[in-house]
């Protein structure tokens, strides 16, 4: 009896110690993708100059909390459906999708809680991104582009120029193989099933197609469409590629680039640093992706973001709000976001730090200039996630001897049906 | 007076109640909420909505991967265990014999079982890959091949690799509970029929099996579950690529789940999933019962 009590009593105390602790600041659930190795020490660890995030965030702002989560992209999808589905979604996001949560009524605009001087900071052409019927969602929190890597001996061993044109790609790469045979692969491709939309729009975004028209309706058995990812398919057929593109990932293409045994792949911008982390050495030299003969070069650009989740039964809106403007501006500050972005070698998403980023990288300013001609994904339109992995499914379909035309025509179908 | 009897009566009871809690509060009670789901309408984000009824159902039946992964699942799920049945026995029996480094032996065979799915699937997929895996390399040096071969050519031999590593990662299991239904079989059988002239064969058909049946029949139907529901190996090799060509019934929900949002239908594949796994591991324990009664 007498231990019943006790234990009665210390369970009374411990409740009313968090009722205390509530009622006197305010905590935020905040979830952060890892996006490389120092995204963990960055903001939990030591990895921001002997301290990090959380603790010099509540430092600087005393009464807000951060219960920060680093979540693996591999898992951050499965947890927060989970905790949507348990009324227990987090107050910041980390992620790159937002139109189903918006589409849900889940979040907050951003005019809510972001303060207008931060808001100002921000790429135009990247918050545009993030509107769905004239209201911002969410904001980027930093981006990648995509670029021509070529491994700069081999081309010059075989004698050939770095290609421009589809054309010249097709030259290149029969010249790789008739001076190789079967050792070096002259062009690496990934259709797999975790990022083979980037595939989809190398080939139709340099054709002038796309996933959606002028008018932003989804439009994907274009003409121009079909020819591109036939002539990504042919290069398959032809012997021209890695042999595997529906299981072999960008990271397998650039460890065979690392290794020699590839002489040009599409990478993001932080392709130098991960052959650098992995001891590999290739004289590597970067270009424009190949274009199709007369049409538009585009550039494939990769942005994620950050959000807010609404919490109807926070008893001070208002008070929340300002939190996370605090959270936000503090994250966007020169003297941190210069640090997050250059840590893993992303793209800045905001004006203020642009001049930092650029003088202690000035190879960042040619960066620049292509993310301004990137296109984006189109993941505002809430069937997102459909042509995403139809794209997807076309291409491993085709791969294994499906008609293009027919697969796109039915996926078409499929969506706007 | 008769407090005994009655404690008697309810104390196993007692005892049982903690894993009736666990069973209830783990399996129970997260098996009714599949159920709840796989009958209502869940957003893409996970909100769930409320009931509709079947058309979960309908939609998970009208995916048009369905046809081809029912067909894979039917594939991995009777040769895994088929063979690992097999070659298990084979390996038991081996192991049961009597020679130097037995315990050796026997340790090296659990190794494979007492390593993750997830890491064994991985070492595999750098065993075979084409450009510098492991196995092209050993060939390669051996001089039995003069270029690298790609060992994952199509999507069928990826297939047949993926269920060669189930075979593989089960026979332990198949081996070690069979050895312990031969280990406990009394020598004075054998040593009969030895006596009435019986080889190998027959001391196999008639003393052996028969012995070991209870263990087979228990080791056959948790197989069945287990590899039915493996996962790690074909989301680690292929992620059911292309075109959810190698995908199983469980790789396919979850990407379903999980990559396309498609939540409902999600759900509704794991209640026909419990189904069907309900159906065959209880057909199997019907017959095998039954044989024993006759």
């Amino acid at each position: 009896m007498k231990k019943i009590a006790a234990l009665i009593l210390v369970m009374l105390l411990a409740l009313g110690c968090v009722a205390f602790a509530e009622g006197d600041e305010i905590t935020l659930d905040v979830i952060i993708c890892q996006y490389g190795p120092n995204t963990q020490d960055w903001f939990l660890g030591t990895g921001m100059d002997g301290t990090n995030f959380v603790d010099k965030f509540e430092a600087e702002n005393p009464g807000i909390k951060l219960n920060l989560e680093v979540v693996s992209w591999n898992d951050v999808y499965t947890e927060v459906s989970t905790r949507i589905q348990n009324n227990n979604a987090p107050d910041i996001l980390n992620i790159d999708v937002f139109a189903n949560y918006a589409a849900d009524g889940l979040l907050l605009p951003v005019k809510d809680y972001c303060p207008d001087e931060l808001f100002e900071d921000f790429f135009p052409s990247f918050i545009a991104q993030s509107v769905i019927d004239d209201t911002v969602w969410a904001v980027p929190d930093l981006a990648s582009a995509r670029a021509l890597y070529v491994n700069k001996d081999i081309l010059d061993e075989v004698g050939v120029e770095i290609p421009t044109t589809w054309a010249e790609l097709e030259d290149a790469c029969q010249a790789i193989v008739d001076f190789y045979g079967g050792d070096v692969y002259p062009w690496g491709i990934d259709m797999t099933t975790d990022e083979g939309q980037a595939a989809f729009s190398y080939y139709v975004w340099n054709n002038d197609g796309g996933f959606v028209d002028a008018d932003g309706n989804v439009a994907l058995n274009s003409d121009k469409n079909v020819e591109a990812i036939e002539f990504a398919i042919g290069l398959v057929n032809k012997g021209f590629t890695n042999p595997n593109p529906a299981t072999q990932t960008r990271y397998d293409l650039q460890d065979m680039f690392g290794a020699g045994k590839l002489a040009m792949v599409i990478a993001p911008n932080q392709l130098p640093s991960y052959l650098a982390d992995k001891g590999y050495e290739v004289n590597w030299e970067t270009a424009a992706l190949p274009v199709n003969e007369g049409a538009t070069p585009g550039a494939t650009g990769v942005m994620d973001r950050v959000m807010a989740f609404k919490d109807d039964e926070y008893p001070d809106q208002a008070a929340r709000n300002e939190a996370i403007g605090k959270f936000l501006t503090f994250f966007y500050a020169p003297e941190n976001y210069v640090g997050w972005v250059s840590m893993e070698g992303f793209l800045p998403a905001v004006n203020s730090s642009v001049a930092a980023l650029v003088e202690a990288d000035p190879s960042f300013e040619a960066w620049l200039a292509v993310l301004d001609s990137c296109q984006f994904y189109p993941t505002a339109l809430d069937n997102w996630d459909a042509i995403k992995q139809g794209v997807i499914d076309v291409e491993q379909q085709a791969l294994t001897g499906g008609d293009v035309k027919t697969l796109l025509d039915d996926l078409q179908a499929k969506i706007a049906g | 007076m008769n407090t005994i009897p009655i404690r008697h009566k309810w104390e196993p009871y007692l005892w049982l109640l903690p894993s009736l809690l666990l069973m209830s509060i783990f399996v129970v009670f997260p098996i009714g909420i599949v159920f709840k789901l796989s009958v209502s309408e869940i957003s893409k984000s996970g909100v769930v909505r409320g009931f509709i009824g079947l058309k979960n159902f309908r939609d998970a039946f009208r995916d048009p991967a369905f046809g081809t992964v029912m067909l894979n699942t039917a594939v991995w799920v009777v040769s895994v265990v088929g063979l690992s049945t097999l070659l298990g026995f084979i390996t038991a029996m081996a192991l049961n014999a009597k020679f130097f480094g037995r315990k050796v032996a026997r340790s090296i065979v659990v190794f494979p079982w007492a390593t993750s799915l997830v890491i064994q699937a991985s070492v595999w997929n750098y065993i075979i890959k084409g450009e510098y895996g492991n196995l092209n390399n050993i060939l390669l040096n051996l001089g039995v091949i003069k270029s690298a071969v790609n060992w994952r050519a199509t999507y069928q031999i990826e297939f047949a690799w993926e269920c060669g590593v189930g075979i593989f990662v089960t026979i332990p299991f198949v081996a070690f509970t069979v050895l312990a239904g031969l280990q406990s079989i009394d020598d004075a059988y054998y040593e009969a029929a030895t006596v009435d002239g019986a080889g190998f064969w027959k001391k196999l058909r008639h003393v052996t099996i028969p012995l070991v049946k209870p263990s087979l029949t228990v080791c056959t139907v948790l197989n069945i579950i287990y590899v039915f529901n493996s996962f790690p190996i074909i989301y680690t090799i292929t992620k059911g690529a292309p075109a959810n060509k190698t995908d199983t019934m469980v790789t396919l929900l979850y990407m379903r789940a999980f990559y396309d949002n498609q939540k409902g239908p999600a759900t509704a594949m794991s209640v026909i999933g419990f189904a069907i796994l309900c159906v065959c591991a209880g057909a199997y324990m019907m017959t095998t019962m039954r044989k024993e009664e006759a």
